[in-house]
C-alpha cells in the first residue's frame, strides 16, 4: 500500500513536470526603449522610511525616464532577507529577465554576488555597499549618496533650536544635549551622526550629544525605548539613523524636538519634528538606466550629494522651528555645493583633545580594517570620495557613545 | 439510562479501522483537491486568477532547470530533518527542538570553516565540519533527553527553548567575535574549501539525505533499536516490562536525532547559503514536523512530502515576482494545504456520527 502510495505521489510530481513546460516563459522585453529593472527591498513601503524612500525613487525614475521615451518593467520584491532568499531573489529576477537587478540593502551584497557569475550579461547595483571596487567584475555596481550633507544640514536646524532656547532661557548652555538613536556601530551610522552633531555646534557651541544604539536596523520597539531613554537623561532633541518613525512620536511624547530620515516624520510629530533628510534615489536610478539603455556603462560606484538632488532636505516645520531656519539652510545648502564647507572640517573636531591628521579609506585586503587611501588631506576629512559607502568611524570629542552594537 | 439519552451529543466521534486502502487514497486526494479549492478564496482577494497562480507556482518551480534546482536546494534539508525527527516521534518523544539541533550543527560547522579553512584541504575539512556538526547537535538534543530520563521534564517545551538559547548564540556570533566588517552584522561567506560540491549542479546534500533516508528505514524496521523505539511509542510500560532501559533508549535516540538535524545545518551553511546567520534554520525544524507527520513516518514517502512543500515554497517566491501577489499569500495557501492534508487523516481513522431524531437515544450499531 505504502507503494503505491508513493508511485502515485511520483507520478503527481512528473505530470507537474509536463503540465509547467507548457507553460508560458517570460523573457526580456524585446522593445530596446523598454527595460526591466528588478528591485529587490529589506522591507516594504509599510516602513514609511527606508523602503519606502526607495520605492519613491523607483516611481520618481519612471516619470523621468518615460519623458524621456523609456519604459521602464519594474520587478519589485519586498520582504528579503540579509540571507540566502537574497540569493535566490537575485537568481529569480534574473530569471524573470530583469536586465538591471537593484539590490537596496547593504546586507544583500555578499548574497548578490554568489550569483552574478551565473549572469554575466545582466546589470547588478548593490546600494550602500562596496564590493565592486575590488571584485573585478564588470556587471556590478555600486551606488550611496552624500547623505552626511544632508545630516549636517538637519544639525544645524537641530542647533539653531537648541540656541534658541538657549537664548531664551528654556535650557542652560550646558543642557544643548541631543539624543541620536543608532542601528548598530557601524561606519554609515557614526558618519551620520558626527557629521549631524558638527551641523548642530556650528550654530550652537554648547551642543553635546548622546548616542545609544539599538542593535537592529529596524525594531520599532526598542527605537522609541532608546529614544525615551534618551529623553529622560536630559536630551531635549532626538535624531535617528534606523528605519522607524517610532523615536519622532517618543520625542513627542516627552516634549522636546526631533529631526529625521528617510522620510517627512513632521505628519506624525507635528511638535517635536523639525525636518528629515533623505536621499532621492530616483536621481541614481536615472541615471543608471538611462545609461544602460544608451549603451553606456553603468558607473562602478556612484555617489552624488545634494548639488545634484541627490541629497534632498524635506519641509522644513515652520511652526516651531527657530527663526530664520530656511534662510540658514538655504545658505548652508550654497556653502556645501561650491566647496567653502567642508562637513568634515578637522578644525571643527577634536579627537582626544587632538586634531585628527590621518584616517584611511579603503580596506583592500579583506580584513574589514581600513588600510589604504588617506582620506584626511586639505584640512579636512573626505567622506565618500574613494568609495560611495560611508567610512568615517571615528570617534570625535563631544558625542558621548552611552553603548556599542557592532 | 435516561440521563445517557438527553446527553447524547450531536456528533460522535468512533475509531474505524475497516476502511480499504482505494477509500483511504480517495480522501487523501480529496483533501488536497478540497485544498486547492479552498486557497483560491485568498488568490481572488487579491483579485487574481487562481488557475494562473497555480499554474506559475508549478512553473516557477519546476520549469526550468535552475528552478528545479532551487526546489530541490529547498527540499534537502526538510527531507533530512523529517529523517531526524522520525524516530523521537515514532517513540512519541516531542522534539520540537530541531530548529535549534539544525543550527548549532551550522555553528560547529561554521566555526571549522572559518578558522581551520586554511589548515586542513578541502575534503578532510568538509568531514571534520559534517562530524562536528553531528556532534553538537547530538549533544544540543541529548541535553532534553537527559532531563527527560533523569527527571520526566517536559520534553515539548524543553527542547523548544533549547532552539532560542542556539538563535541566540548565533545572533551574538553575528555581531560579536565572528562578525565582518564592523557593525555590518554580517558573518564573512565561507572559501571555497569549505562549500560542498556540487553533484548535478545541486550541492551534493541531495545524496546525503537520500543515503539516510534509506539508512533511517532499515534503522527504524530492520533493527533491534528500532524495534526498541516502535514499543516505547506504542507503551512506555510494555517496554519497562521486557527490561528495556527506557531513559538510554531515549537518550540515544535523541542523539542519533540530533545528530542528524546537526548535520543537517553543515549541509545548509556548506551547500547552500555559505555563511552563518541567526535564520539559519529558516522554519525547516518546525516544517519538517509536517513533512514527518504527513509521510506517517515512511522514509520514502518523506523524500515526495519534502518535494511538494518545497514546490510550494520556490513557487510562492516566483508567484509573488510575476503576479505581485504578496509572498504571506501562498504562506496562506501552504497552511491551507498542509491542514486539509493533516485533518484526512483524521477522517481516516475516526468516523463521525450524528445524532438523528428518530432514534434518540439509541445507540448507533457501529
Amino acid at each position: 500500500m505504502k507503494k503505491i502510495s508513493f508511485v502515485l505521489i511520483v507520478l503527481a510530481l512528473i505530470s507537474g513536470f509536463v503540465f509547467a513546460s507548457g507553460s508560458s516563459e517570460t523573457a526580456a522585453p524585446a522593445d530596446s526603449n523598454t527595460v526591466r529593472v528588478g528591485l529587490l527591498c529589506i522591507g516594504d513601503e509599510n516602513d514609511q522610511g527606508y523602503t519606502y524612500n526607495f520605492i519613491r525613487g523607483r516611481d520618481e525614475a519612471t516619470e523621468m525616464l518615460k519623458a524621456d521615451g523609456i519604459n521602464v518593467e519594474w520587478v519589485t520584491k519586498y520582504n528579503i532577507g540579509e540571507d540566502a532568499t537574497c540569493r535566490d531573489a537575485n537568481i529569480e529576477a534574473a530569471e524573470e529577465g530583469c536586465q538591471i537587478i537593484i539590490n537596496n540593502s547593504y546586507g544583500f551584497e555578499p548574497f548578490m554576488l554568489e550569483v552574478v557569475d551565473d549572469y554575466p550579461e545582466i546589470e547588478f547595483i548593490s546600494c550602500t555597499n562596496c564590493a565592486s571596487a575590488f571584485d573585478g567584475r564588470d556587471n556590478t555596481h555600486n551606488a550611496f549618496a552624500n547623505i552626511y550633507e544632508g545630516r549636517y544640514i538637519a544639525g544645524v536646524v537641530a542647533g539653531l533650536k537648541l540656541q534658541q532656547m538657549i537664548d531664551e532661557g528654556t535650557i542652560t548652555p550646558e543642557q544643548a544635549i541631543i539624543g541620536y538613536v543608532g542601528a548598530y556601530s557601524f561606519a554609515e551610522v557614526i558618519s551620520g551622526f558626527t557629521s549631524y552633531f558638527l551641523g548642530a555646534r556650528s550654530v550652537c557651541p554648547s551642543v553635546t550629544m548622546k548616542v545609544s544604539f539599538v542593535g537592529s536596523w529596524s525594531d520599532a520597539t526598542a527605537e522609541s525605548d532608546a529614544a525615551l531613554a534618551l529623553a529622560d537623561q536630559g536630551c531635549v532633541m532626538i535624531s535617528q539613523h534606523s528605519d522607524n518613525t517610532t523615536p519622532a512620536t517618543a520625542a513627542q511624547s516627552r516634549g522636546v524636538f526631533h529631526t529625521g530620515y528617510n522620510n517627512d516624520m513632521t505628519g506624525i510629530a507635528p511638535n517635536a519634528s523639525l525636518i528629515s533628510t533623505r536621499i532621492d534615489w530616483g536621481i541614481y536610478f536615472y541615471e543608471a538606466i538611462k545609461a544602460y539603455v544608451n549603451g553606456e556603462e553603468i558607473p562602478q560606484d556612484w555617489c552624488k550629494g545634494m548639488g545634484d538632488g541627490a541629497v534632498v532636505m524635506t519641509q522644513l516645520n515652520e511652526a516651531i522651528a527657530a527663526p530664520g531656519t530656511a534662510e540658514k539652510i538655504a545658505e548652508v545648502e550654497q556653502a556645501i555645493a561650491d566647496g567653502t564647507i567642508q562637513v568634515f572640517d578637522t578644525s571643527t573636531f577634536t579627537v582626544n583633545g587632538e586634531e585628527l591628521t590621518h584616517a584611511f579609506a579603503l580596506d583592500t585586503d579583506g580584513d574589514f580594517t581600513a588600510d589604504s587611501e588617506e582620506a584626511v588631506y586639505d584640512g579636512a576629512f573626505h567622506e565618500s570620495v574613494f568609495q560611495s559607502a560611508p567610512y568615517f568611524t571615528v570617534q570625535i570629542d563631544g558625542i558621548e557613545w552611552l553603548n556599542a552594537a557592532y | 439510562m435516561m440521563s445517557t439519552e438527553a446527553r447524547t451529543p450531536m456528533v460522535r466521534l468512533a475509531k474505524r479501522s475497516d476502511m480499504s486502502p482505494r477509500m483511504i487514497w480517495c480522501i487523501r486526494f480529496g483533501s488536497i483537491l478540497i485544498a486547492l479549492l479552498l486557497g483560491c478564496i485568498p488568490i481572488l482577494l487579491t483579485g487574481s486568477n487562481p488557475i494562473a497562480a497555480y499554474e506559475v507556482i508549478v512553473a516557477g518551480s519546476l520549469s526550468r532547470p535552475i528552478y528545479i534546482r532551487q526546489t530541490i536546494r529547498i527540499a534537502i534539508p526538510l527531507l533530512g530533518c523529517a529523517l531526524a525527527i522520525a524516530p523521537c516521534f515514532k517513540m512519541r518523544f516531542w522534539n520540537i527542538g530541531a530548529e535549534g539541533q539544525i543550527t548549532m550543527g551550522a555553528v560547529f560547522a561554521s566555526y571549522f570553516a572559518l578558522f581551520w579553512v586554511n589548515r586542513i584541504p578541502h575534503v578532510p575539512l568538509l568531514i571534520v565540519m559534517g562530524i562536528a556538526s553531528a556532534i553538537a547537535g547530538g549533544i544540543w538534543a541529548l541535553i532534553p533527553a537527559f532531563f527527560k530520563a533523569k527527571w520526566n521534564t517536559n520534553e515539548t517545551l524543553f527542547t523548544l527553548m533549547m532552539n532560542y538559547i542556539a538563535i541566540g548564540i548565533v545572533a551574538w556570533l553575528q555581531g560579536g567575535p565572528w562578525e565582518g566588517r564592523k557593525g555590518s552584522q554580517l558573518i564573512p561567506m565561507f572559501n571555497d574549501a569549505a562549500r560542498l560540491p556540487e553533484v548535478f549542479r545541486v550541492n551534493c546534500g541531495w545524496i546525503i539525505v537520500l543515503v539516510l533516508a534509506v539508512l533511517m528505514h532499515i534503522y527504524m524496521n530492520k533493527t533491534k533499536q528500532g524495534y526498541e523505539i516502535a514499543v516505547i511509542g506504542d507503551s512506555v510500560n510494555t517496554a519497562r516490562y521486557a527490561g528495556m532501559n527506557v531513559g538510554w533508549i531515549m537518550m540515544r535516540t535523541m542523539f542519533i536525532s540530533g545528530a542528524i538535524s546537526g548535520l543537517v545545518g553543515f549541509i545548509i551553511v556548506s551547500g547552500a547559503n555559505y555563511t552563518l546567520y541567526k535564520g539559519v534554520a529558516n522554519g525547516v525544524g518546525f516544517t519538517s514536523i509536517t513533512v514527518a507527520w504527513l509521510s506517517q513516518l515512511n522514509s520514502f514517502a518523506m523524500i515526495a512530502i519534502s518535494m511538494v512543500l518545497a514546490i510550494l515554497e520556490k513557487g510562492a517566491n516566483t508567484l509573488q515576482t510575476r503576479m505581485q501577489i504578496p509572498a504571506s499569500i501562498a504562506d496562506i495557501i501552504t497552511g491551507i494545504l498542509l491542514f486539509c492534508m493533516l485533518s484526512s487523516e483524521f477522517f481516516i481513522n475516526y468516523r463521525l456520527i450524528f445524532r438523528r431524531k428518530d432514534e434518540k437515544g439509541k445507540e448507533a450499531d457501529a
